[in-house]
């Protein structure tokens, strides 16, 4: 009650001084003028959408107490007001503003820790729980999303190194000769990996169109699973143009795969067909893809990563600095891309609306930083490297 | 996994002696030689980085150029789409990949036939006439099995409680606390309307579309039974309900329409759907509404504000339609069909078809989204399928 009595006297006084700083002022006071602040716009229908994008921050009027209604819009000007709406909306929409999470991610909130040896590799959510190949281990952990507890092991998975959540399951593939894929009905009690068939040599990088899953084997091939309601399942695998291929994703039309040993990113044709060949100045690792552009961590000479109009194949930046160094995968979490650095164990974010470089870090970890996957909320990075500590699976 | 280190470093080498280097941006903005304030260059650059403007040309923006209605319609649409797109929860996981058939893979398998199938954003919660069954949306497992809700078929998400309309006569309304241990439901009244269908809320009330010719209005109190109004007039077979945040709607299958209701139950405005209507979706600006008649079936999409009928959809596996849900970005919208079911897929931003899955001899019946994945209940297996 105390601090109720006193709060009350002071709210009082703080508008006092609101109230003052407007009369003296002129701005920065309640929206008393036509249509809030604005003295020009005097039609009622159209206020409440001039208040909207004024209360967005979409637009700040051409004076603060005009909005000059009539006046055309230029091309510069429209850009200015779309990419703020982009931004308010993508800020507003997203899990983690919801959640009041808005602050930067400058260190690990939290993950699992697995045996020094352990190796952890690619990485997914399935919404709730994080699926983290551990390659030398030969298993597939299950991670909680929210408190990082480590759920469940399920065994028997030789080099597990790539991880898909699709039709249900989780689909784990094998860095083996043959390499091999895997499923886990994750409905079911932690037990040992099911079989579905066997791939190219050192399958890694994996990813789904919807209907068929492709793995990229960095002994040169691509390899073309069909599920099917018995085992084994149906996998073609193509070789022509390939070297070593490493990671894969799919843009909503087309797979792409990088070629690490190359230093090329292909887009492919349903068939496995190379349809286009993008040039990277160095080996390219585990791209993400943003709904529009692809990112893929480029290790060369001046590490980098590249941007990919997916429907072009144009190359839109090659993105150097915010301490990139051996970069190795990119996730993207709606609004950031998170790429991260092998060598000096750094995490980089970008936004991925307009490429900057939001920030880098290191997570405060002995490990470095190799894979990683957004659940929404959290980027999710598996850390792997000394002796000293156990590998990880850290949450940003 | 370790070896991949040495492989970059090689695979670096032979990029920088082969190959020549990536294309960069070398405009006096990104690529446009054009733009030549710098406070207005970071702007254009997130629009040309998003895919919402291409230039008038490669390396020109033209940026003092007026903007026409049309030019405006083309980059407003980009802007919807694109930010939808990347605020979706399927974005952040990189499942870029279209919706299809489960290929034996991830289906649920109930403890009975599967009637309407809710999600409270973890789990789903599926009716199934007297069973209720709560399934983990992440992994698709029974997690528990509630009883004792007779004639159970539509269910309601709302108030942190799950609600069962009990299909029966006169109709019956149950309720469950899903933070308490799996058992019984709980009744709230055995006085609706005859055979609820469908439920809705409209933040203070529940109500349901009882196919005998009622809709019940429900208000939650403090003791059991809770109070029921029961409107009959002008109904004749109400299946669906749906609030559009402002108004509830009601579908009727026969005579096929849809009524605008206002809060107590009086008919406000019909639109004929020209067949039996199946239950709606609302996408926060239109209804989806399926609706069939003999050999004719279509879907329509009405505006909420205005009741009008902005388009007759047909094709894309449209046939014999039942219901329709709604996940951010598209609608999905389920078929008993004549041969056999199908779901047919639709961009709610702007009606177009993305395709159809059939789904066999089973027929779908209910369907909703987590906003994932779209979940289907079926009537000829006791199986809960994602898609």
């Amino acid at each position: 009650m105390e601090n109720v009595r006193s709060a009350a006297p002071r709210l009082r006084a703080l508008a006092g001084l609101c109230l003052a700083a407007a009369i003296l002022s002129g701005a920065g006071g309640p929206l008393l003028a036509l249509c809030g602040p604005f003295t020009d716009v005097s039609d009622a229908a159209f206020c409440p959408f001039v208040l909207e994008i004024l209360t967005l921050g979409i637009t700040t009027g051409t004076t603060p107490t005009t909005y000059d209604p009539a006046a055309a819009v230029t091309r510069l000007q429209m850009a200015v007001f779309l990419s703020r709406t982009v931004d308010a909306v993508l800020q507003r929409a997203s899990l983690r503003t919801v959640l009041g999470q808005i602050w930067p991610a400058r260190s690990s909130a939290g993950g699992a820790s697995f045996n020094k040896a352990a190796s952890p590799a690619l990485l997914r959510s399935d919404g709730s729980d994080v699926w983290v190949a551990l390659h030398a281990r030969n298993a597939v952990a299950r991670v909680r999303g929210s408190d990082g507890t480590l759920l469940e092991t399920w065994t028997g998975a030789n080099g597990a190194y790539g991880v898909l959540v699709a039709l249900g399951q989780v689909i784990v593939d094998g860095d083996t000769t043959p390499g091999v894929l895997w499923r886990i009905d994750p409905a079911k009690p932690a037990g040992v990996v099911d079989l579905v068939s066997t791939l190219g040599i050192g399958a890694s990088g994996i990813t789904f169109d919807g209907s068929r899953i492709w793995t990229a084997n960095t002994s040169g091939s691509v390899s073309i699973a069909t599920p099917g309601a018995t085992t084994p399942w149906t996998v073609t695998t193509v070789t022509a143009g390939f070297t070593g291929p490493l990671g894969a994703l799919y843009d909503g039309a087309n797979v792409w795969v990088t070629d690490n040993a190359s230093g090329l990113l292909f887009k492919l044709d349903g068939g496995g067909t190379i349809l286009q060949t993008i040039t990277t100045e160095g080996s390219p690792g585990h791209p993400a893809f943003d709904g529009e552009n692809l990112w893929v961590p480029t290790d060369g000479a001046v590490s980098s990563v590249l941007v990919v109009r997916a429907k072009t194949g144009a190359v839109l930046a090659t993105l150097t600095g915010n301490e990139l160094l051996d970069p190795r995968a990119a996730a993207f979490d709606g609004q950031r891309v998170l790429v991260t650095s092998f060598n000096p164990r750094q995490v980089s974010l970008f936004k991925a609306a307009d490429l900057t470089a939001i920030e880098s870090f290191n997570p405060g970890i002995f490990n470095s930083p190799f894979a990683a996957c957004s659940d929404g909320a959290s980027f999710w990075v598996t850390a792997y490297g000394t002796n000293l500590t156990p590998d990880t699976v850290l949450r940003f | 996994m370790r070896k991949k280190a040495a492989l970059g470093l090689a695979g670096a080498l032979f990029a920088c002696l082969t190959a020549g280097a990536a294309h960069t941006l070398l405009g006096t903005c990104g690529p446009f030689t054009d733009v030549s304030d710098v406070a207005f260059c970071p702007f254009v650059l997130e629009i040309f980085t998003l895919g919402i403007t291409t230039g008038t040309m490669p390396t020109t923006y033209d940026p003092s150029s007026n903007v026409t209605r049309l030019q405006m319609a083309a980059f407003l649409s980009r802007t919807v789409d694109g930010v939808l797109t990347r605020g979706s929860a399927r974005a952040a996981r990189g499942r870029f990949w279209p919706s299809q058939g489960s290929q034996g893979l991830a289906v649920t398998t109930l403890a009975w036939y599967g009637g309407d199938v809710k999600s409270d954003g973890s789990d789903l919660w599926v009716a199934s006439y007297g069973l209720v069954s709560r399934v983990r949306a992440s992994d698709g497992r029974v997690l528990e099995t509630w009883d004792g809700d007779a004639g159970g078929t539509g269910v309601l998400v709302a108030l942190g409680q799950i609600f069962v309309g009990g299909w029966t006569k006169p109709g019956s309304l149950y309720r469950l606390d899903p933070s308490q241990p799996a058992g019984t439901v709980t009744t709230l009244s055995t006085a609706l309307g005859d055979s609820p269908y469908e439920l809705t809320f409209d933040g203070t009330r529940i109500w349901t579309a009882n196919q005998g010719g009622s809709v019940s209005i429900v208000t939650p109190g403090a003791t059991l039974p809770w109070t029921v109004t029961t409107v009959t007039a002008g109904f004749s077979v109400p299946s669906g309900a749906i609030y559009d945040g402002s108004n509830v709607w009601i579908a009727e299958l026969n005579p096929g329409r849809l009524v605008r209701l206002d809060a107590n139950g009086a008919i406000l405005q019909t639109v004929t759907c020209g067949g039996a209507c199946g239950l709606p979706a609302f996408d926060g600006t239109n209804l989806w509404v399926p609706a069939f008649e003999l050999g004719n079936s279509f879907v329509l999409a009405v505006r909420a504000s205005t009741g009008a009928v902005l388009a007759t959809l047909t094709g894309n596996g449209v046939d014999e339609p039942q219901g329709a849900a709604f996940d951010g970005q598209r609608v999905m919208v389920i078929s008993l069909g004549t041969t056999a079911g199908s779901l047919s897929l639709f961009k709610a931003a702007d009606l177009s078809p993305l395709g159809s899955i059939s789904t066999g001899f089973d027929p779908p019946q209910f369907v909703c989204s987590d906003g994932v994945d779209f979940w289907v209940t079926f009537g000829g297996s006791y199986e809960l399928a994602r898609f």
